[in-house]
């Protein structure tokens, strides 16, 4: 089991749980599982496409998922997930 | 709405003013209710844009996965990001949006000649595309 840790705004959709234990092999089948059983949850997480939202970084402890195999990282017994969103912006529009 | 503690909100000030000219950027803890939101912690954070940072900002998320780990660690939760516009006004433009997250409130400070002149909070809808502005407070402690 690898424990996900939610963002509190998105913990209206799971129960209002900070954290949701759930089996998987890899990362992409945890978050699977966990939209499967939270459904509300799927799409502020990925888009109709069945893709990560391009705000949506994941971690494995400390490690983002795009410098390991991405949602094919696999999982570990207590290992933390992390949803972390990338923020940024500007004033000039480009 | 969004109530800012005096202690937070000097923390804010005071981070904005000692990046002037350059956008600062931050994370804000605290409560969350519903639409209601109670900052009690400011966490100045690096801006990490890799360009002229006057105009522009950008966190890095392991210093927001940082910060929301200080967050849960003292039984808070993360609230919003702030940021700072030198020199214009505290509105919500076209790059802040299309970077923006719509699980928080963004609260821009406009910092006029390295002093601050106003501030807005902005909740940005899903899809990026436009962004509503929350009533914003400042409360004692
Ligand atoms: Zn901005």
């Amino acid at each position: 089991m690898a424990k996900i840790l939610i963002p509190t705004p998105l913990r209206q959709y799971v129960e209002k749980k900070d954290s949701v234990e759930i089996g998987g092999a890899t990362v992409g089948e945890a978050l699977g599982t966990l939209t499967s059983e939270y459904q509300d949850l799927r799409r502020h997480l990925y888009t109709d496409e069945g893709k990560l939202r391009s705000f949506v970084n994941v971690y494995v402890n400390d490690e983002d998922i795009r410098y390991l195999s991405k949602e094919s990282t696999p999982l570990k017994e207590g290992d933390t997930i992390s949803i972390v969103p990338s923020i940024a912006g500007g004033l000039n529009g480009s | 709405m969004i109530r800012i503690e005096k202690n937070a909100w000097k923390v804010m000030l005071d981070h904005a003013k000692s990046i002037y000219p350059n956008e600062c950027c931050g994370a804000m803890l605290g409560n969350v209710d519903g639409g209601d939101k109670l900052v009690r912690t400011a966490v100045p954070l690096d801006n990490a844009f890799g360009g002229s940072q006057a105009q522009r900002y950008e966190l890095r998320p392991e210093d927001l996965l940082r910060a929301d780990r200080e967050a849960r660690a003292k039984g808070m939760d993360l609230v919003g990001i702030f940021h700072s516009h030198p020199d214009c006004d505290a509105y919500f433009s076209e790059t802040d949006l299309k970077n923006s997250c719509p699980w928080y409130s963004f609260v821009v400070l406009s910092m006029r000649k390295g002093e601050f002149d106003h501030a807005n909070s902005w909740l940005p809808n899903p899809e990026q595309t436009a962004a509503d502005q929350e009533h914003l407070e400042i409360v004692e402690d």
